[in-house]
C-alpha cells in the first residue's frame, strides 16, 4: 500500500452504546463519562476538549484498560468487555509519558517485548526489531539504555513498540504533549501518515485540524462530533471562552 | 549518570559466553571470595579476577573505575556505619568484599543483555513450575525492576531540583512524600502500559 493512502474498508468501526462510567473517590461518585453514544469509522480521529473533560477515559475504554460502568463499547465488532484478549491485540496504546511505557531496558529488548508469546522464534523476533530500527534511524541505538534517549527518541520508542506489534487501530492518549514543536511534528506525521486507523486525544489544535474527524467532549459528555475545522470552532467559542 | 553494570555492547569472549555459565561462574567465585575469612591474600587474588574479567571482557579499566564510582556511596555506607561498633581491619576487609563481589557481579550484566539473563533465570525455574511458580513472570519482574531504577531515580533528581528551587534546602518529609506518591502513580501507569501490551 501506498504511504498516504488509506484502506478505509479495513478500518474498524467504533461504537458506544449508552456508555456511563463513574470513579468512586473519596468524595464520592466522580461521572468520567455520561451516557455517550457514537459511532464513527474515522481513519483519524481526534479527540479535544478541557482538562477533565472526558478524553483519557474515552481512549481507554477503546482497549479495555477502563471498562464502562453501564453500557457497551465495540471495536471492530468485538467487544472490550468480553473479547479483551483480542482486542489488546488489535489495539494499540500510545501513552503521554513514554517512561511508563517502555518497560525493558534498553531498546532493543523493549521492542522484542511486544512480539512476545506470537510463537515467533528468537531469530524471527532479532529479525523484525532489527528491520524497525533501521526503518526509523535507531539502529545505533539498539543497545542504549531506555533511560539514555531524548524526550523525542522515547516516545518514537513507545510508538515503534506499539507499531510492531502491528495493531490495526491506534490509540493515542496526547502523544505530543511532552514533546517540543520538532518531535511533536514529527510524531504527529507518523501517527496520521500510518496506514493504520487512529485515535488521537490531544489539545494540539493543529495536530486535530489534521485529522479527518473529530470528537469535542465537556463535563463528561459528548458535545459534537464531525468535521475537525468546525467541532474546533465550537470549542473555542463555546467552551474555551466560556467564563 | 552511571547505573551500575549497565550492558557495554562489545565482542569478548565474556559476552559471547552463555548467561547461565556467567551466572553459575559469578555464584562460584563470590563463594570463594565470601565464604573463607578474608586474608590480603585472598582479597588480592579476588581483585586480580576483577581487573582480569574488565580486561577480557574488553570493558577497560575506566568502566571499572566507572563502576566503583557509581558504587561510592554504598563503600561510604558499608565502611562508616560499622566502624562504630567494630575494629577498623574487620570492617576494611568486609568492605573489600562487598565492593569486589558488586564489581564481578557488574562484569555479568556489563557483558550480559538483561534479556539473557532474564532467560537464564526463566529456564532455571522452570522446574518449579509444578509447585505454582510462574518463570515468565518472576522474569518480568526483574526486568521491570531493573527498568524502574532510572526512572525513580530520575523522579528523585527533579523533586530534589524543584524543592532547592522553592525553598533553597532540602526537607526529606517534604521529600520521601511525593516521591512515594510518584513511584505508585509510575507503577499504575506502567501496569495500565503491561495491560495495553498483552500482558495479562
Ligand atoms: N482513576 C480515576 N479515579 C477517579 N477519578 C478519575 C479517574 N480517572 C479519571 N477520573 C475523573 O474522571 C474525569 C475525566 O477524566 P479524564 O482523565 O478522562 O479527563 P481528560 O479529558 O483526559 O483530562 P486531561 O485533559 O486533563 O487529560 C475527571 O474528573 C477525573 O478526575
Ligand atoms: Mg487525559
Amino acid at each position: 500500500m501506498l504511504s498516504g493512502q488509506h484502506d478505509s474498508a479495513r478500518d474498524s468501526d467504533i461504537a458506544l452504546t449508552r456508555v456511563t462510567v463513574r470513579h468512586p473517590t473519596a468524595a464520592g461518585e466522580v461521572t468520567a463519562l455520561d451516557d455517550i453514544s457514537l459511532e464513527t469509522c474515522a481513519h483519524n480521529l481526534a479527540v479535544i476538549g478541557l482538562n477533565g473533560s472526558g478524553k483519557s477515559t474515552f481512549a481507554r475504554l477503546l482497549n479495555g484498560l477502563r471498562t464502562p460502568t453501564q453500557g457497551s463499547v465495540s471495536v471492530g465488532g468485538l467487544d472490550t468487555v468480553t473479547d479483551v484478549r483480542m482486542l489488546r491485540r488489535k489495539v494499540g496504546f500510545v501513552f503521554t509519558n513514554p517512561d511508563a511505557q517502555i518497560v525493558m531496558p534498553t531498546v532493543a529488548e523493549d521492542l522484542a517485548f511486544s512480539l512476545r508469546g506470537r510463537g515467533l522464534s528468537t531469530g524471527q523476533i532479532a529479525e523484525r526489531v532489527a528491520a524497525v530500527l533501521a526503518e526509523n534511524g535507531l539502529a545505533g541505538h539498539a543497545d542504549l539504555p531506555a533511560h539514555d534517549l531524548s524526550g523525542g527518541q522515547k516516545q518514537m520508542l513507545a510508538i515503534q513498540s506499539v507499531l510492531v506489534a502491528e495493531p490495526s487501530l491506534i490509540v493515542a492518549d496526547e502523544p505530543t504533549t511532552l514533546l517540543d514543536a520538532r518531535n511533536a511534528r514529527r510524531i504527529a506525521d507518523l501517527l496520521l501518515g500510518l496506514p493504520q486507523q487512529c485515535v488521537i486525544v490531544t489539545h494540539d489544535l493543529e495536530l486535530a485540524a489534521r485529522c479527518d474527524e473529530a470528537l469535542l467532549f465537556d463535563n463528561a459528555r459528548l458535545i459534537t462530533q464531525g468535521n475537525p475545522r468546525d467541532v474546533i470552532d465550537r470549542y473555542l467559542s463555546e467552551i474555551v471562552a466560556r467564563p | 549518570m552511571t547505573m551500575l553494570g549497565q550492558y557495554r555492547a562489545r565482542d569478548s569472549i565474556l559476552h559471547r559466553l552463555p548467561a547461565g555459565a556467567k551466572l553459575i561462574g559469578l555464584v562460584v567465585v563470590i563463594v570463594a571470595v565470601v565464604v573463607p575469612p578474608p586474608t590480603w591474600w585472598g582479597l588480592g587474588a579476588g581483585a586480580v579476577v576483577v581487573i582480569a574479567g574488565y580486561l577480557v571482557g574488553r570493558l577497560g579499566l575506566a568502566e571499572l573505575w566507572r563502576q566503583i564510582l557509581a558504587v561510592r556511596w554504598l563503600i561510604v555506607f558499608i565502611v562508616v556505619v560499622p566502624l562504630i561498633f567494630l575494629p577498623i581491619p574487620t570492617v576494611l576487609a568486609t568492605a573489600a568484599r562487598v565492593v569486589i563481589v558488586l564489581l564481578l557481579a557488574a562484569i555479568v550484566t556489563l557483558t550480559t543483555r538483561t534479556t539473557e539473563i532474564l532467560d537464564a533465570v526463566e529456564r532455571a525455574l522452570r522446574p518449579l513450575r509444578r509447585f505454582g511458580v510462574n518463570p515468565d513472570r518472576i522474569g518480568l519482574m526483574l526486568a521491570l525492576t531493573i527498568r524502574t531504577v532510572p526512572v525513580i531515580a530520575g523522579l528523585a533528581g527533579e523533586l530534589r531540583d524543584a524543592q532547592r528551587a522553592r525553598t533553597g534546602r532540602l526537607s526529606v518529609k517534604a521529600f520521601v512524600v511525593p516521591l512515594l506518591v510518584q513511584s505508585l502513580r509510575h507503577a499504575d501507569d506502567t501496569a495500565d502500559a503491561l495491560a495495553a501490551r498483552g500482558v495479562e
